[in-house]
């Protein structure tokens, strides 16, 4: 939003930095950096949440770490309807279905039926459909990544957030492909998101049984090898065109999503958990997918999987057999721990920390509730050279700089372009692996100049549909306002250095149009320091 | 990027170097950019490489005019036969091949043996799907998801044979800000990896985006000063490459850039080959450079000397022969290839275009490049010679010619890094440049 230039004016130069605007409240001191419990709250929100405004230090301060912890762990006790009426624009979020599909109808099935169209006739068409109140389904994509920001910002289940976040990109789908337009939102809402806190076994299964995760990766047309073509012809019709034995599923269930690529299977064992798993397909209710188990594309074959033998002639209980070993796995439980410790405490995390959360999932029979607890109080969470060593990734980024901010974004607002850029649009990742992790994958070439570009854009209230009085912000805090914004967006350290350096670029003057708000915001937005958590 | 207005930045460049100093820009940051002033010329070999993303028809590029098949394949969009009395029939290379009609401005090429053709080349990969095909062809691993891309394997190969070797020309003064750079949006997987490597849309406003007299300098000195700060970590040498970066092209004032005269670039592909051609000519240590291409896809309505393809043609042909006639001399540091997913199907389809496809063709001009031939083992457009019964069969994969041309062209060494699982074998290039093997 942009300042008009009579207040600017009056902001400017010097005087900004001598005077407390007028009205401010009573200045608060800058935190102090020997308050060790509030270096360990902000860094722990750092890791759980999108952002350690100060309200949420503070709130936590009032109960404790471990009981603020706990709450979290318990996001179906946190009251969330402030975040229900930021998502209503997001309809096919929460949508059924059926409703889905009848929204958001598939317009190239459409346009088919109605013969080929030139651009002019197709936005007529668009028109048309808008007009009675239907959507595109490219919408659902742009309407999922809206409603993930805003429940970035705005959620009080914030744990729950981050960990649906971390957990559908483990169990990667891309938006994309095929029907996944549809199917992704119930796929995060009810085959992701309920399980965060669960049992492992069951969030796998969900993800196993989910048309959207089957379609991704081919499994709901994968036909036993030895395909005995069905010799009436009736069951021919269940056969879905172009089936073929496909081991995609099964390669990355076991090299991605349990055991992990050192996890100690075989070539073999991938066929084999890929014959089990024949027959785990889509059916059509109408226009809707859902899971059906085919008999017809099964492999009824004897396998053999991780040194057991599955017996001949069973149906869905070879599968239902290969997801419950692979829950229980030793690899998966230290897969799955050095995966959490990595995305939540460091790059190369302490072994100790992976061994304990390896041994919390197999004590507790894959407690994910538990699991996370540990994850968050162990000791090495808090070690020195863990705070501010992680890298944000481009939707951390943003979410951080919006959060921080008190920023108001729109719906659908700019920031989804910088996140293109980038390479992080939220559900668009078309590999299984999903995005990574880890610093050094976000900061390669042109990405540093990006996200500085984005920084003074936002701060310069030039990104469309996102608003951030940074006036308003330095005023509420009181005292300096370069060092209030800073403390404000930095509260995990590095406040005063930058401060510092951004209060001499003030200092020596600003080119007209610039306010030191502006400007102060987009060098912290821009700094290094930013860029970590 | 966004675009702003910088007349600041023209002043702080007439100073000069000098101007550096008067705004206090500590000794390390100068002391590179001196070193980039004054230092080693920055002269390098550079590879090109120009993606056709969408799967080209080949066949209606590089025209095997002696093939009956062909004709009878393609009754309403093949290239009839070389005549003079026919301005859209294919232009005679060799007696059996022929260049699309659109591709008349590198006939000179062709003619000087400049211009060398690859055909039936393709990936060992069956995949029809665009996207995993161009994956596997930025990657050099057909069939293996890899998240580096080979340009940028050959940029840590040869600096891993520089620092070996410490040779005065490979010494990266700057930190190599601009060893690889492509010119687009965004960062293409084949130039993705450890290596820095830059995406540049264009190369006047890569920077800082920021309005106001004066405020970009003060902008970028206080943003690299932050980043310089933060010492040597990720982030702090990230942050220093790229204004490494954006002080390097600020310095070759790239809104004032003419190209030699005669050397026409038009539209978003010649802009793109413009930048390249002033990076490689200011002397920034170039060495890999990537632009790309769309718009090949062509299921429906393909035309034949005309249409759609043949416009495409036309502005890939204007593009690449403005680079060529820009560069002039210096083309003998610089080899362009091009390339593209896979091929299309030799008969036409029921909508007057072609499906996807398996073997292509490639174009190499530039360097040493042994032109005025086509190259690979032609397959033949028989039924039994076909890939799938429909699709013109691969005899030479892709990543031998990239092996070529980056032992040959470029020098490198560490080539078994560069292609894992290839080793390179130069019994199996097909002799692009002349020199190999």
């Amino acid at each position: 939003m942009r300042i008009p230039p009579s207040s600017r004016r009056a902001l400017t130069g010097a005087l900004f930095l001598l005077v407390a605007p007028s009205g401010a409240a009573a200045g608060q001191a800058p935190p102090d950096p020997d308050d060790e419990e509030r270096v360990r709250i902000v860094h722990l929100l750092q890791r759980a949440t999108y952002g350690a405004r100060p309200e949420d230090v503070a709130a936590v301060r009032a109960i404790g770490a471990e009981a603020w912890i706990e709450r979290q762990l318990r996001p179906e006790t946190i009251d969330d309807s402030a975040l229900a009426a930021r998502l209503a624009p997001f309809r096919a979020v929460n949508l059924p279905l059926d409703e889905l599909y009848e929204a958001y109808p598939d317009g190239r099935r459409m346009r088919a039926t109605a013969g080929e169209m030139d651009s002019v006739a197709r936005r007529r068409f668009e028109r048309e459909m808008r007009a009675a109140g239907l959507q595109s389904p490219r919408r659902i994509g742009a309407e999922l990544a809206g409603a993930r920001l805003q429940r970035a910002l705005h959620s009080e289940r914030q744990l729950e957030a981050v960990m649906t976040e971390f957990w559908f990109n483990r169990f990667n789908v891309y938006w994309g492909k095929g029907m996944d337009r549809w199917l992704v939102p119930d796929y995060e809402r009810e085959a992701i998101r309920p399980h965060v806190f669960g049992r492992f076994e069951d969030l796998l299964f969900a993800t196993a049984r989910h048309p959207a995760m089957l379609f991704y990766l081919d499994n709901w047309r994968s036909i036993a090898p030895d395909s005995l073509r069905p010799a009436r012809p009736r069951l021919a019709r269940e056969v879905p065109e172009g089936a073929g034995f496909n081991e995609n599923y099964a390669r990355e269930l076991l090299e991605l999503h349990t055991l992990g690529v050192d996890g100690g299977y075989t070539e073999a064992d991938v066929v084999a958990a890929a014959r089990a798993l024949t027959g785990w397909s889509i059916a059509l209710r109408g226009e809707v997918p859902e899971f059906r188990f085919r008999p017809v594309l099964h492999d009824v074959g004897e396998k053999r999987f991780l040194g057991r033998t599955l017996p001949a002639g069973r149906g869905i209980e070879d599968g239902e057999e290969v997801l419950a070993i692979l829950a229980r796995h030793p690899s998966t439980a230290r897969h799955l721990a050095r995966d959490l410790a990595e995305a939540f405490v460091s790059d190369d995390p302490p072994p100790a920390l992976v061994a304990r959360l390896e041994r919390v999932f197999l004590e507790t029979g894959g407690d994910l509730r538990a699991v996370t607890r540990a994850l968050f109080t162990a000791p090495e969470f808090h070690e020195p050279g863990v705070r501010e060593a992680k890298v944000k990734s481009p939707f951390e980024l943003v979410a951080s700089a919006l959060r921080l901010t008190g920023a108001e974004a729109a719906p659908f607002n700019g920031t989804a372009a910088y996140l293109r850029s980038a390479g992080e649009i939220p559900y668009g990742a078309r590999d299984p692996i999903g995005y990574p992790e880890t610093g050094e994958s976000w900061i390669d070439g042109g990405a540093m100049l990006q996200r500085m570009n984005l920084a003074l854009a936002l701060a310069a209230g030039e990104t469309r549909g996102v608003a951030i009085d940074a006036e308003g912000l330095a005023a509420s805090v009181g005292g300096d306002p370069v060092r209030a914004l800073a403390d404000r967006l930095l509260p995990g350290g590095g406040a005063e250095r930058v401060a510092r350096v951004v209060a001499g670029d003030i200092a020596e003057g600003l080119p007209a149009g610039v306010s030191p708000s502006e400007r102060a915001l987009g060098l912290i937005l821009g700094s290094p320091e930013f860029q970590r958590w | 990027m966004k675009t702003a207005p910088r007349p600041d930045r023209r002043l702080f460049l007439k100073r000069g170097a000098l101007a550096l100093l008067a705004l206090g820009v500590p000794p390390r940051f100068l002391a590179r950019a001196l070193a980039v002033e004054t230092g080693a010329a920055e002269r390098r070999k550079t590879l090109v490489c120009v993606f056709q993303r969408g799967a080209v028809d080949g066949l209606n590029m590089i025209i095997p005019f002696g093939e009956p098949a062909y004709y009878a394949a393609r009754r309403s969009i093949a290239l009839a036969a070389p005549s003079a009395r026919d301005g859209g029939s294919a232009i005679d290379l060799d007696g059996f091949f022929g260049l699309h009609p659109e591709l008349a401005p590198l006939v000179p090429l062709w003619r000087e043996g400049e211009l060398a053709v690859v055909h039936a080349c393709g990936s060992p990969h069956p995949t029809r799907s665009h996207f995993e095909a161009q994956d596997y062809m930025e990657t050099a691993t057909p069939g293996a998801a890899r998240r580096d891309g080979w340009l940028n394997r050959v940029l840590a190969a040869r600096a891993a044979h520089a620092a070996d070797h410490a040779t005065g020309q490979a010494r990266l003064a700057d930190g190599g800000a601009l060893r690889g750079v492509a010119i687009s949006p965004d960062l293409p997987l084949s130039l993705r990896g450890p290596s820095p490597a830059l995406a540049i849309s264009d190369l006047a406003s890569f920077g800082l985006a920021a309005e106001g007299e004066g405020g970009l300098v003060s902008l970028e000195r206080s943003l690299a000063g932050l980043y310089r700060a933060a010492g040597t970590d990720a982030l702090g040498a990230a942050g220093a490459e790229t204004f490494a970066a954006v002080e390097r092209l600020a310095r070759i004032d790239p809104a004032r850039y003419r190209p030699r005269p005669g050397a026409a670039y038009e539209g978003t592909f010649g802009h793109a080959l413009r930048q390249v051609a002033q990076l490689v000519k200011a002397d920034v240590g170039l060495e890999v450079a990537f632009v790309e291409i769309d718009g090949w896809d062509t299921h429906l309505a393909q035309g034949g000397a005309n249409g759609r393809m043949a416009l495409q043609l036309r502005t890939l042909a204007r593009g690449l022969r403005a680079f060529h006639d820009d560069l002039g001399d210096r083309m003998e540091d610089v080899v362009v290839l091009t390339m593209s997913e896979f091929g299309r199907t030799v008969a036409e389809n029921g909508s007057g275009g072609t499906d996807h496809g398996h073997g292509n063709c490639m174009l190499a001009f530039g360097g040493r490049v042994d032109g005025g031939r086509v190259l690979g083992a032609w397959p033949g457009l028989a039924p039994e010679s076909l890939d799938g019964g429909r699709d013109l069969a691969v005899t030479t994969d892709f990543r031998d010619v990239f092996a070529e041309i980056t032992a040959v062209h470029l020098g490198a060494r560490r080539l078994d890094e560069v292609f894992p699982g290839y080793p390179p074998d130069p019994a199996r290039w097909p002799g692009v440049v002349a020199g190999a093997g």
